[in-house]
């Protein structure tokens, strides 16, 4: 019926009224003996020109004309659209536009729909809103890191090229390597070597550590990237001796120069030793993690060696040249070399893949499985509103009854319902937006460690899209079972049914269905939480083969200028160790130049008198120069043997220390103390082995230990170590200490990268963290859901079932019985979602198996801890209606009848 | 029965009379007319409703949703303040009327 400008409350009251007397009419013709049909028909018969009924109605009811500005507008939309009224609707216009209007007249009307009812409108949009907010959430995830092509211009073009090694597959490229693939190349326009460093500047507030990176000199070209400020490399600027200028990242720039534009050709003291500023990069420009600096490489084709690998290689594909092609001839090259070269290079070969593929390939399976659980988690949010739809609509049904009495069709009426859950869908992503804008700071922060591009993640134009997107979808899906049902609705099987507001029983069997279909995925999502979260406490429990509780660790780098000699370095590091070990709190101070899972360092070795092998055939091992009490800092047992001692200085004779695993590996029938081994075969000549220790993991808690090598620091001096102490208590608060001892040795150098060993250990596991903390947070939210949904379908069905109920009870019904049939009903629902689910979950496991740690994915703990929360869970949520349902009072619930 | 020119300007007062006593809902109001009538009156829906609204509108009646025990939830219409002195106005002007009106055609016969 068409009420022109009554308001909507005033609309519904009509409406609602009107269905009230029809209802009236009905049932005294049914009680006056008529059959439904002709009860039907005697009820719709009371109104015959519907045109004219409203008319009257809306003279009466003028004083309830919507506001003025209403009018203003909605006249004109309502004479276009002609929206809700039967008139309109058989009056056959056809065509498109009346389509769009009609549309309109919908959204208007879903819109009114939903204000009318808020505390439904509120509970379905914040249940699609945390559905939609999360996987906007994720998607922006999934969008920084997967999606948004690299801050370069044509990034498709940017490839890394990778060493392959016969050993350790793909790996850092050696220098010689690299300057022959430069020459011999014909697919690349550009190719670019690349390695990380380090530098102190001196500030007046002390020195300060910054990272940077060193590039070949047409690094930048490469990358088509220009300065905002002066220039990048010349090419005779990549060379060792005239590599003396620096460009500067845009953040660092401004906060230790002020964004002095006078900087450009002055002189900047970088590790003791200046060097000439010739550019500063745009902002935002990023290369090289977290580079502040950038220097060239200067390497000496001279010296250039293709023993150690490690540098980074990027290139940019000329025009038409594939990857594939670019691959195929690199591969070419290398194995050319490999022959050309087979003490060094035996076997090895070269490897071409996009540049984004390789950044983001190792996290693409957990963030698309991720991706899954988020959809999982819309799906069931979208099961439960659509079940508070339909429980709606059952409500509606004499709306519904008049209106289609009206002769609204069906595909109109279906179109008029969708209209409604899709305008609930879009309020409820404008709510989600919010939930994921709240959410995305967190997710950066945990990614931050964890994830590439992680600083990429944002909410833009993209992901708001994907949001519409997403709502709208939603919006169609759990609209159309309602819309559905709905449209079946007639004004017979609504008067039929009585006072009580039901609908056909084709309902109940929806509701159960995606009652079901919700406990079903909600399981899916919890057994894989389970899974994650066994792992993952597995996981930290990993012995690491050394105590991090306890420990601080930072780094110290000395610059060659000043510490020219092996002895410098030595004194100054001892010194080190002296004072900090005398400070109060400490029991034990040691330095190792790579600090475990942080970073590789592997050698080949050879034992002394075993039979030679081919070249590059020798075994390798992680090797590790120490000081003499680093085992006793970090806890490493000593199994074997001895310790380094003070005494194994520079000019002593050769020990090495090596732990469990190498015994296993190298000696397993033999005693290892006494042997020689030669730590990077034909430096030094063998070192003695005097002490085996306990093995360690050095790569990540979910590694294997390998075996590995230690030697005296005094016998290979790095000018960059790690240093770890030992507090009585916290570690944190020997960080101030610390700095001193450095800054009392030598004021110009700076103390970095100082953190809790047990972070250090941490971080290594922080992708699986990630992702077990999101899919963990899902599944919670999936377990209410489901409870919600489960409870909502148990208490309608109390409410419907409230005569029956009061009749078992009046015939001798106990409230126990009738506890066990409302709680049993639902509970017969939850436990074929729970089969049904534990039933996906399987089918699914295989995909979970990469993300488990010493967790086969068919663990039976996880499946069988689900069911019983999920049934736990969903008992309460019946046991809260059922009490009602004990509570009937027999006499009231029958006289209702 | 009666043409629909008689009927309309006496069915306000048919309501208001109708729900003096107690709050009545719509349906039930249509049908006492019809019983109390002996059949003689009835006001369908479509004529019975809008009156409903104007006299709402006029504040003399006032309509409520209640649901009674075991019945489910009707708009029940009962008289406001203002409405029974309206009531009590159009009964005296009725009366009077059928007064004079029997009083004018009785006459002619004496």
């Amino acid at each position: 019926m068409t009420l022109p400008g009554l308001t909507a409350e005033r609309e519904l009251r009509i409406v609602r009224e009107l269905a009230a007397q029809l209802d009236d009419f009905y049932r005294e013709a049914l009680a006056r003996g008529l059959g439904e049909a002709d009860a039907g028909a005697y009820a719709r018969d009371q109104i015959r020109d519907w045109d004219r009924m409203a008319q009257d109605v809306w003279l009466a009811d003028r004083r309830h004309a919507r506001p003025r500005f209403d009018r203003l507008v909605e006249p004109r939309l309502e004479q276009l659209t002609g929206a809700i009224g039967p008139a309109a609707a058989r009056r056959n216009f056809g065509g498109g536009l009346l389509v769009l209007f009609n549309a309109l007249g919908d959204v208007r009307y879903a819109i009114r729909q939903l204000v009318r009812t808020p505390g439904f409108s509120a509970v379905a949009i914040l249940t699609l809103a945390l559905g939609i907010g999360a996987t906007s959430a994720i998607f922006s995830v999934v969008n920084g890191v997967l999606l948004r092509p690299l801050p370069y211009p044509h990034p498709d073009s940017l490839v890394r090229v990778h060493e392959i090694l016969q050993k350790f597959g793909r790996f850092s490229v050696a220098p010689a390597s690299f300057l022959d693939w430069r020459q011999q190349n014909t697919v690349f326009e550009h190719i670019a070597a690349f390695n990380s460093t380090g530098a102190t500047f001196q500030t007046p507030s002390g020195p300060e550590r910054v990272q940077g990176t060193l590039v070949s000199w047409d690094m930048f070209d490469l990358l088509q990237v220009v300065p905002t400020l002066g220039r990048t490399f010349r090419a005779d600027e990549d060379m060792p001796g005239k590599d003396a200028v620096i460009v500067l990242s845009h953040g660092l720039w401004e906060r230790r120069f002020s964004s002095d534009p006078r900087i450009l050709g002055q002189s900047v003291t970088l590790n003791g030793a200046p060097v000439t500023v010739v550019g500063v990069m745009p902002a935002g420009f990023t290369f090289g993690g977290e580079s502040e600096f950038w220097r060239p490489l200067a390497l000496d084709p001279a010296k250039a060696g293709r023993g150690g690998h490690f540098l980074g290689v990027i290139a940019r594909l000329k025009a038409g040249v594939t990857v594939e092609r670019a691959g195929a001839e690199m591969k070419t090259i290398a194995e050319r070399l490999a022959l050309q070269y087979p003490e060094s290079s035996a076997n090895e070969s070269a490897e071409v893949i996009g540049l984004h593929a390789n950044m983001v390939e190792h996290i693409r399976s957990a963030l698309l499985i991720i991706l899954a659980a988020v959809g999982v988690l819309i799906l069931i949010a979208c099961a439960n509103v659509a079940n508070l739809l339909l429980v709606r609509a059952s409500i509606r049904g004499k709306e519904i009854a008049i209106r289609t009495a009206l002769g609204a069709g069906r595909l109109r009426l279906i179109l008029q319902m969708l209209a409604e859950s899709v305008v609930l869908a879009l309020a409820a992503g404008a709510v989600g937006v919010f939930i994921a804008y709240l959410a995305i700071r967190p997710i950066q922060t945990l990614g931050a460690g964890s994830i590439p591009r992680a600083g990429s993640i944002a909410l833009d134009g993209t992901v708001l899209a994907f949001a519409l997107i997403v709502s709208l979808v939603t919006g169609i899906l759990f609209g159309l079972a309602p819309a559905w049902q709905a449209s079946r609705t007639t004004v017979g099987s609504v008067l039929k049914e009585g006072g009580r507001s039901s609908t056909v029983s084709g309902g109940r069997w929806i509701r159960n269905g995606l009652l079901v279909a919700e406990v079903a995925m909600s399981v899916v999502l919890l057994v894989g939480a389970a899974l994650l979260l066994r792992s993952f406490e597995r996981l930290i429990h990993v012995d690491p083969g050394f105590r991090p509780e306890h420990v601080l660790a930072f780094r110290v780098a000395l610059p060659n200028n000043a510490y020219p000699q092996e002895h410098h370095k030595i004194a100054f590091f001892a010194s080190l160790m002296e004072r900090l070990e005398s400070l109060p709190d400490v029991t034990a101070a040691g330095m190792i130049q790579t600090v475990p899972m942080r970073g590789d360092y592997l050698l080949s070795f050879t034992i002394q008198g075993r039979p030679a092998v081919g070249p590059n055939q020798e075994p390798s091992a992680n090797y590790r120069a120490i000081s003499p009490d680093y085992f006793k800092a970090m806890g490493i047992p000593l199994l074997r043997g001895r310790a380094f001692t003070l005494d194994d200085g520079e000019k002593s004779p050769m020990v090495a220390i090596v732990d469990q695993k190498f015994v296993e590996r190298y000696f397993p029938d033999q005693d290892p103390i006494g042997q020689g081994i030669d730590i990077g075969n034909g430096t030094d000549g063998f070192y003695k082995i005097v002490g085996v220790v306990g093995s360690v993991r050095n790569d990540s808690l979910d590694s294997n230990p390998s075996p590995t090598m230690y030697g005296p620091y005094t016998k290979d001096v790095f000018s960059s170590m790690w240093v770890v102490v030992r507090a009585k208590s916290e570690p944190a608060q020997l960080s101030a200490a610390a700095r001193q001892a450095v800054r009392d040795i030598d004021n110009a150098l700076p103390a970095f990268a100082m953190t809790p060993l047990a972070d250090v250990v941490s971080d290594s596991i922080a992708q699986r963290r990630f992702s077990m903390l999101l899919i963990a947070v899902f599944a919670a939210v999936a377990l209410v859901l489901a409870a919600v949904g489960l409870y909502g379908v148990v208490s309608y069905s109390v409410s419907q079932r409230t005569q029956e109920i009061g009749l078992r009870m009046a015939i001798g019904a106990q409230r126990r019985d009738v506890l066990r049939l409302v709680v049993g009903g639902g509970m017969k629902l939850a436990m074929v979602g729970a089969v049904v689910g534990i039933g996906g979950a399987l089918a699914l496991s295989s995909v979970m198996a990469t993300m488990l740690f010493e967790l086969k994915p068919l663990d039976l703990v996880s499946y069988a801890g689900t069911a019983l929360v999920l049934l736990a869970v969903a008992m309460v949520a019946c046991y809260v209606p059922a009490r009602r349902a004990m509570r009937v009072d027999p006499i009231v619930a029958l006289r209702a009848e | 029965m009666f043409s629909s020119e008689l009927k309309k300007g006496s069915t306000e007062m048919l309501v208001l009379s109708l729900i003096e006593s107690r709050p009545r809902h719509g349906y039930e109001i249509g049908k006492l007319i019809e019983a109390r009538s002996g059949g003689r009156l009835t006001f369908a829906l479509p004529t019975l409703y809008p009156a409903l609204l104007r006299l709402e509108n006029r504040g003399w009646i006032k309509g409520r949703w209640m649901e009674r025990a075991g019945e489910r939830e009707r708009c029940f219409y009962r008289l406001t303040p203002e409405g029974r002195r309206v009531l009590a106005e159009k009964r005296r002007t009725w009366q009077a009327y059928v007064n004079a009106v029997n009083e004018v055609m009785g006459g002619s016969d004496a």
